[in-house]
């Protein structure tokens, strides 16, 4: 039925060009007033050089994302001429692209196919962001910047009113209740109790009650339903499998991947509980030659608690409707049969502006290398990451293995 | 807060194939392109008909009803002008005639909005021109 069998090692000897991650490094997210976004691109890559043994010949290509976007403005579009500069190399492929929360996981699959073609062996990665505080005007800008001006904006759009229209829905279709939402937040938490490098590393455990207790923001949404925004950064290493090889001893194999780009403005998806998850999902297993049942673990983009659920069941990961009961028994949390967001979630490790997209793939990779720390899963062969950008516009899902 | 110290709310940027559309709300009358060739019925307007690429464009008198497709109460002002509005209702509204619009649900308690709840055209003055809101039904 499908073209490769189960064996994703078989897969990768089918690939003429394997392709993996070979190197992740992100900043903690945090506050850094004293930093532009150039600043924090060169501190991204400053902390990345520092943390592996990599050479210049080794960063063949080079994708960097616009900087200053979520900050309002003044957007810096060539990042990535600056950085090859800075880093004094001469890249055979290179882009400052944006696509959102689905720049990064959009450039992991940019990369392998400019790996797989022979136009470079390697491609650097690299993202930074800044996510305006909450009550300094970001929250105008921002839903300016993913509504349709003409046909959205004027009736006050506003991020989390927009992603809780789709935690409405689901309640009216499945029956889900805003406590289930609130357990995402929960079992988020604990994850990031677990992640030194989490901005909620240092804080205590959430419960239903404190997430519904916390300030209405949009219903049914409160505060800890939405993420935490913070600035911060990371790069991400993809080269041949050969290359990646001599970097790390266990590189993460992107096994399959999909892409999916359904609409701009909300309103324009009819059907709030898809948006295209599911089609870049099923692009990304038939690719991998796997199934829903084989993903061990999953990183999924958390902007808002509503989000896990829609993705888990559009990657098949639940039957749909499920994710909350999913969410309420357990599952997700450690020692939990389906991990989910395992570095503590934009939730709870914090949402970088323009380079949130990052978080999940770089945790996706530290669990397949076995380098989480504390939070190390046991079973750590084959996870799927999932982000997308705009208002669920469009969609990567990577499926990564050993 | 005095509200004529607060900004105005946003106007509809003009966009191409619109300006009928927003000409006649400001007549208060609610109109939809349709396509003179595969007679869909869309929204957004736009210079061409999204279903089969066709310019040949009409417009449709609608019927201004429609269901609430999905909603949130808004208790956290996005911008300053909406200061005095919360708690006000986002919504998608599922138009009888297909397309799915956004609006804001108005002349009703916050709290009793429903989805599917049964909605109707109404319009409210932004600046020199009117923008289509919805309302319950009766």
């Amino acid at each position: 039925m499908l073209p490769f069998g189960n064996n994703k090692g078989e897969f990768r000897e089918l690939m003429s060009n394997p392709v993996a991650i070979a190197a992740v490094s992100e900043m903690k997210p945090g506050r850094y007033p004293e930093k532009d976004g150039y600043a924090l691109y060169i501190e991204v890559v400053r902390q990345f050089l520092s943390e592996w043994d990599i050479k210049p010949s080794d960063i063949q290509g080079l994708l960097a994302c616009p900087s200053g976007m979520a900050a309002g403005g003044n957007a810096d579009i060539f990042v990535h001429e600056q950085l090859y500069e800075e880093l004094g190399i001469h890249p055979l492929y290179g882009d400052t692209m944006n696509a959102g929360g689905a720049t990064y996981g959009l450039m992991i699959q940019r990369a392998a196919l400019a790996i797989e073609q022979g136009i470079a062996e390697s491609v650097l990665c690299v993202g930074a962001g800044k996510f305006p505080k909450v009550g300094t005007g970001g929250a105008e800008s921002m839903a300016r910047m993913v509504s349709h001006e003409s046909f959205e904006f004027p009736y006050g759009t506003f991020i989390p009113a927009i992603y809780a229209q789709v935690a409405t829905r689901h309640m009216h279709e499945y029956g889900t209740t805003a406590e289930q939402f609130a357990e995402v937040a929960v079992s988020t938490r604990e994850w990031a109790l677990k992640n030194p490098q989490a901005a909620m590393y240092d804080t205590e455990e959430l419960s239903v009650a404190k997430v519904r207790e916390s300030r209405p923001i949009a219903t049914p949404f409160h505060l800890y339903d939405c993420s935490i925004p913070l600035e911060g950064g990371a790069a991400v290493l993809v080269t041949s499998a050969n290359l990646a090889k001599k970097i790390n001893p266990q590189p993460a194999y992107l096994l399959g991947a999909g892409e999916y780009h359904s609409h701009r403005s909300i309103h324009q998806a009819m059907d709030l509980m898809n948006m295209g998850c599911a089609e870049a999902g099923e692009l990304a297993y038939k690719q991998a030659g796997l199934t829903p049942s084989d993903i061990q673990f999953a990183e999924i983009y958390d902007a808002f608690t509503v989000n896990p659920l829609v993705f888990m069941e559009g990657l098949g990961l639940c039957p749909k409707g499920k994710g909350g009961e999913a969410f309420q028994s357990g599952r997700t949390r450690p020692g939990g049969d389906l991990p989910i967001n395992t570095y503590g979630g934009l939730l709870s490790f914090g949402h970088t502006g323009d380079a949130s997209g990052m978080s999940m793939i770089v945790e996706g990779a530290r669990q397949i290398m076995g380098i989480a720390g504390e939070r190390q899963l046991e079973r750590n062969d084959i996870g799927i990451v999932h982000s997308y950008g705009g208002m669920m516009s469009e969609h990567s899902t990577l499926i990564l293995g050993k | 807060m005095n509200e004529s110290v607060l900004p105005q709310k946003p106007q509809p940027k003009m966009t191409p194939g619109a300006e009928h559309y927003w000409q006649s709300a400001t007549e208060e009358h609610f109109v939809l392109p349709q396509c003179e060739d595969c007679s869909e019925i869309f929204f957004y307007p736009r210079v061409w008909c999204p279903k089969c690429f066709s310019q040949n464009l009409s417009w449709y008198k609608a019927s201004g009803k429609g269901k609430v497709y999905s909603f949130s109460v808004v208790h956290q002002a996005p911008f300053p002008s909406y200061k005095n509005d919360v708690p006000y209702v986002l919504a998608i509204i599922a138009l009888q005639e297909g397309p799915h619009m956004m609006s804001n649900v108005i002349n009703c308690d916050p709290q009793s909005v429903l989805v599917d709840m049964p909605v109707s055209v109404t319009f409210e003055s932004r600046g020199e021109m009117k923008i289509p809101q919805f309302q319950p039904d009766n």
